[in-house]
């Protein structure tokens, strides 16, 4: 492989993150998944578990979106493409919840 | 732009990003679509199944209770139901695919910052950790075959088997990919001036698959029924 791979690729207005930063990153993530596996088995949280999972799972999404795809240190055009698509899919989401939800048909199953 | 991402001798464009980077965030941003189709479409059947037929009773039964019909325990008119979900298994797998993100970003840092035998190492363990993730996955979907439940069982089944098979399968190309990256590396040219691109590529693709499964794991997971 050359030796210039990467840098190769351009430069960027910001610094991508260092192995070390990656690395704590990871540590991070795992932390926030141990968290929500707790939060899963803890009895008496009652409505406050959902919100609590959707939450950390989002925060995770957002860090490695922006951290480990580097659409934090791009171009915005970049992370106006990606939020388009995932708030349409979000919108479909919704649609097909409220569609069925609403449906007798299977509510009273 | 002063950001311009562009790899050694790639096509200009008037965005001042690399053309083929663009393209593969607009796949990525479609994908999207696909998969919140596929978890909408696992929301609304998850909460749509009907009671088993007579003979699903009888065939699945043991002890008293029936299991390979829903996804968490219940009971049900003073009948016993054993979900098929099992969170423990399922929390190693995705801390599997969690640290193969790790991996392929070490991989992808190797790429861009001229150190050839980290990427290599890197990108070995990333094809290795989407490994064991998809046999974990091969061993959960054989638990629930023994247990009954297949795509033909209820809508939990075909819902569950569809969103999650077609992770899986976006699992198995993304390993394909870092394999050939892998092979192209050991040539004596390596992967050329364009690595740190290539790698980064399949490296966005890798991590969005990583993403698409945290959403997974909360939602048909650890979101109770």
């Amino acid at each position: 492989m050359s030796a210039g791979g990467g840098h190769a690729t351009g430069s960027h207005e910001r610094q991508h993150p260092t192995v070390r930063q990656y690395i704590l990153i990871g540590i991070l993530l795992t932390v926030i998944t141990i968290v929500e596996l707790a939060a899963s088995y803890t009895p008496g949280l009652g409505v406050l578990l959902i919100p609590i999972l959707v939450v950390l799972s989002a925060i995770k999404f957002a860090i490695v979106v922006a951290y480990f795809m580097h659409l934090r240190f791009e171009d915005a055009l970049l992370t106006r493409l990606f939020v388009f698509g995932f708030v349409l899919a979000g919108a479909i989401l919704i649609a097909m919840l409220a569609l069925f939800w609403g449906d007798p048909a299977v509510i009273n199953r | 732009m002063a950001q311009a991402s562009h790899a050694a001798g790639a096509p200009h464009s008037t965005t001042g990003i690399d053309s083929r980077k663009v393209l593969m965030w607009i796949f990525l941003a479609s994908e999207c679509l696909f998969f919140g189709s596929l978890i909408a479409t696992y929301l609304v059947f998850k909460n749509d199944i009907p009671l088993p037929p007579a003979g699903f009773l009888e065939d699945h039964t043991k002890d008293g209770v029936v299991t390979g019909w829903f996804p968490t325990d219940r009971v049900i008119d003073g009948v016993k139901y054993k979900g098929v979900l099992s969170i423990p298994i399922t929390s190693a797998s995705t801390f599997v695919l969690l640290m193969s993100s790790v991996a392929m970003v070490l991989a992808v840092y190797g790429a861009q910052n001229g150190r050839p035998k980290m990427m290599k190492i890197w990108l070995l363990g990333t094809m290795l950790l989407g490994l064991i993730f998809l046999g974990f996955q091969v061993f959960e979907f054989h638990e629930f075959g023994a247990y009954g439940l297949n795509l033909a069982t209820n809508q939990f089944g075909a819902s569950f088997f569809v969103l999650t098979g077609f992770h899986g399968a976006h699992v198995t190309v993304g390993v394909l990919m870092l394999g050939s990256m892998l092979l192209a590396s050991m040539r004596r040219t390596g992967l050329g001036p364009e690595a740190g691109f290539h790698v980064e590529t399949i490296g966005l693709y890798w991590h969005f698959v990583d993403i698409v499964w945290i959403v997974i794991f909360t939602v048909v997971y650890l979101i109770p029924a």
